[in-house]
């Protein structure tokens, strides 16, 4: 009863954010008859930068009090709470920006681009919760990222997902990563923001085909717990990378392992790695056999990255306006008459002559092989790491949680009957 | 299956993740781009209901402009201006006269026999004839006269350029200007944003200034202190819309407002108050979004409209 009650929140809440893709612009406006006035059209300012100082200050103060609830107090509900505070600051009053995850893309710009300077609010919303993960695990993602407590706060009934298939959907968050710098990078697109699917609920405001993603993604988030975190999230992958090298990660007990087994399902994310069986291991022989075949086969999958990427140039290269416009002007030069092509009437009323764009596509082209080429050798070694990492034994007697994607919730924590 | 219905939806919302993703990859291309959702598009502001058309269109004239400039009635005659030209006709379309003019006009007046025309820096008074009685030249880089107005011993002269009302004698000597701007924060001066600034004085001795900017008729006494105004800022029939409108007005003989709007071109009637009273040629009557038809009427309420694409003058009577 107290979950049925639970869904038909849920189900009410998504409902409304329906609402959200139905508004339109309309010029000229609306008049209405009931009396009401428009407000007068105003364009609003950059916010102050002493707002946005105080955005990183929060930010700061919301990473340290998620680890202290995550490292020494083990609170769950400390957690939760912290959670949904960031959810209302970062993720309903900031409208979802600036966020560690985007700036991903400024930073990577800023290295790119030379007359781009990213902010020092991008830089430290990027950099800092990577020094936090680092020394605390993911406190970020449990306490303070806004995509992360919107998930959190949905799951009602999560499945476990076998193994084969949450290693397959867990490299999207690399190739999505990889596509991420790669747009930045040759001054394309900003792919993590254009398809964050959180951002229109957060802000009310949102194309129809993002609002269904965001939908979606929540209602997937009932039964897979944090689906964007896990099989999409970009940022995700450089946090998961610093998790494993933690200082001091969390425990699922804090003191000695009692081999209860209660936390074992209590674990959302399949992020709790059981005890090894030893034995068993030594007993199949295979482990070394496949760790050396797994190890001499990833410069092959480095070879054949490279050659998709570079395969893939020309089509990545198409998301890029001014490559897509260089071709549909040369192989449709009739666009050019067409009065309601506004891209195509906005270059030419540019003046800026064809062989100027085609230059310039050119270069983009280029940028793009290059890219396309590391990229894909970046995604080869991904997978062949992936598949070297199953055959890997790892000594484990107690029930640990997996520092790379464990994202420190403490759910588990609360399962442990062990007290300190 | 354990969980077969939930596996189903889950695999249902993965699909749909996946078409959400690559169609919003496919779409928002320079050669896919959607309707443009800002395109100023006033289509359903054209139709106007029939009841509130007052008047039928009876007759137009040919005047023979291939760039006619300005209209006005009065005293038994229209007058219309262009290609450099004046011509005066009776009601019936007949031609009386014409004489040339020293430039482009920008307005016409017919008052006690004489025929007050602006050009851009100068005003300039004929008799019927065409025999100039009196000019006035008002130099400045940014002088652009629109609109004149004649009562008793007074002319007044609207510069759009200058934001500002003239008010000279008859003899020409200028007594005094004003910009509009009122004491307290209900109005703050002419907004002028296109060469549209009208004035015109109503039998009562009232001189009207249109406000383009702010939509409204504002009532200035002849120094030029605010007495009265309306405004009606809306896309509907009873308002004024666009950056600037009207962009003509004059006078009925009962008192009553005759507007000319652009971009949503129409004629309309408004009580002094600024009540719609009713339409007098609706946006589908005219086959063009640049230009306000100007205006004029005469003694028994009709209405002459200087058509500027079809270069002739519509004539608009009661219905």
């Amino acid at each position: 009863m107290k979950k049925l009650k639970y869904i038909l929140y849920t189900f009410a809440f998504l409902l409304l954010t329906v609402s959200v893709y139905a508004q339109q612009q309309r010029f000229p406006k609306p008049e209405f008859d009931s009396g009401y006035t428009q407000p007068s059209t105003i364009t609003p300012e950059p916010r102050a930068l002493q707002l946005e100082y105080f955005d990183v200050l929060i930010l700061a103060i919301f990473l340290a009090v998620a680890s202290y609830l995550i490292i020494k107090k083990r609170s769950r509900r400390g957690i939760l709470w912290l959670s949904v505070l960031a959810l209302l600051y970062f993720g309903f009053y900031r409208n979802g920006c600036i966020c560690s995850i985007g700036a991903i893309q400024n930073v990577t710009l800023s290295f790119f681009d030379a007359t781009y300077a990213v902010s020092i609010t991008a830089l430290l919303f990027f950099v800092l919760p990577l020094i936090v993960t680092l020394f605390y695990g993911r406190t970020f993602c449990a306490g303070v990222c806004p995509l992360g407590a919107i998930q959190d706060l949905v799951i009602i009934k999560p499945l476990s997902l076998p193994k084969w298939l949450n290693k397959t959907l867990g490299l999207i968050p690399y190739v999505y990563l990889s596509l991420a710098v790669l747009f930045a990078a040759t001054g394309t697109d900003f792919i993590i923001c254009r398809y964050d699917p959180f951002i229109g609920i957060f802000r009310m405001d949102a194309k129809a085909l993002m609002i269904i993603l965001g939908v979606a993604m929540l209602l997937m988030g009932m039964f897979i717990g944090r689906p964007y975190c896990r099989f999409l999230c970009p940022y995700g992958v450089l946090l998961s990378w610093m998790s494993r090298f933690s200082k001091r990660h969390l425990t699922i007990t804090p003191s000695e392992c009692i081999q209860c087994k209660l936390c074992s399902k209590s674990c959302p994310f399949d992020a709790i790695d059981y005890p090894t069986n030893e034995k068993e291991v030594v007993k199949s022989g295979l482990g070394p056999k496949r760790f050396i075949t797994y190890a001499l086969i990833i410069p092959l999958w480095i070879a054949a990255g490279v050659f998709v990427g570079v395969k893939s140039h020309t089509f990545l290269s198409k998301a890029n306006p001014d490559v897509y416009l260089a071709e549909l002007l040369i192989s449709q030069p009739e666009v050019k008459n067409d009065p309601d092509n506004i891209d195509v009437q906005t270059f030419l009323a540019s003046g800026k002559s064809m062989e100027t764009l085609v230059e310039e596509a050119e270069v983009i082209q280029d940028k793009f092989y290059t890219g396309s080429m590391i990229a894909g050798g970046f995604l080869g070694l991904v997978i062949g790491m992936t598949l070297l990492n199953t055959v890997v034994f790892r000594k484990r007697q107690d029930y640990e949680p997996h520092k790379g994607n464990c994202y420190s919730c403490g759910r588990c924590m609360d399962y442990c009957p062990v007290e300190k | 299956m354990k969980n077969k219905g939930i596996v189903i939806f889950l695999v249902i919302l993965a699909l749909v993740i996946v078409a959400v993703f690559v169609g919003e990859y496919m779409s928002d291309k320079p050669n896919k781009s959607k309707a443009n959702p800002y395109e100023y598009n006033i289509d359903e502001f054209k139709d106007v209901d029939d009841d509130l058309v007052l008047y039928k269109e009876t007759k137009n004239f040919k005047i023979g402009f291939d760039e006619p400039d300005a209209v006005a009635a009065g005293e038994g005659k229209i007058l219309v201006s262009g290609d450099g030209s004046l011509k005066i006709i009776d009601f019936s379309g007949v031609l009386q006269n014409e004489f040339s003019l020293p430039g482009k006009s920008h307005s016409l007046k017919i008052e006690g026999g004489s025929v007050y025309v602006t050009l851009e820096k100068q005003v300039l008074v004929f008799s019927e004839n065409g025999d100039e009685l009196l000019k006035m030249d008002l130099p400045g880089e940014n002088t652009y006269l629109t609109s004149v107005a004649v009562f008793g011993n007074d002319i007044f002269v609207a510069d759009a350029g200058n934001r500002r009302i003239i008010r000279f004698s008859k003899a020409g000597e200028k007594i005094a200007e004003f910009e509009g701007k009122a004491g307290d924060d209900i109005l703050h001066g002419f907004i002028i944003p296109s060469p549209y600034f009208d004035i015109d004085i109503n039998g009562e001795g009232e001189l009207w200034v249109v406000n383009p900017g702010m939509h409204a008729l504002e009532n200035y006494t002849f120094d030029g202190d605010l007495r009265a105004f309306w405004e009606n800022t809306s896309m509907k029939i009873d308002g004024f819309s666009g950056c600037c409108n009207p962009a003509h007005f004059t006078f009925l003989p009962d008192g009553n407002f005759v507007t000319s709007e652009k971009g949503l071109v129409r004629i309309k009637v408004h009580k002094p108050s600024g009540e719609l009273l009713g339409v007098v040629a609706p946006p589908v009557k005219f086959d063009t979004e640049d230009q306000a038809p100007d205006i004029a009427a005469d003694s028994l309420g009709n209405i002459y409209a200087l058509d500027f694409e079809r270069k002739i003058i519509r004539v608009f009577e009661l219905k």
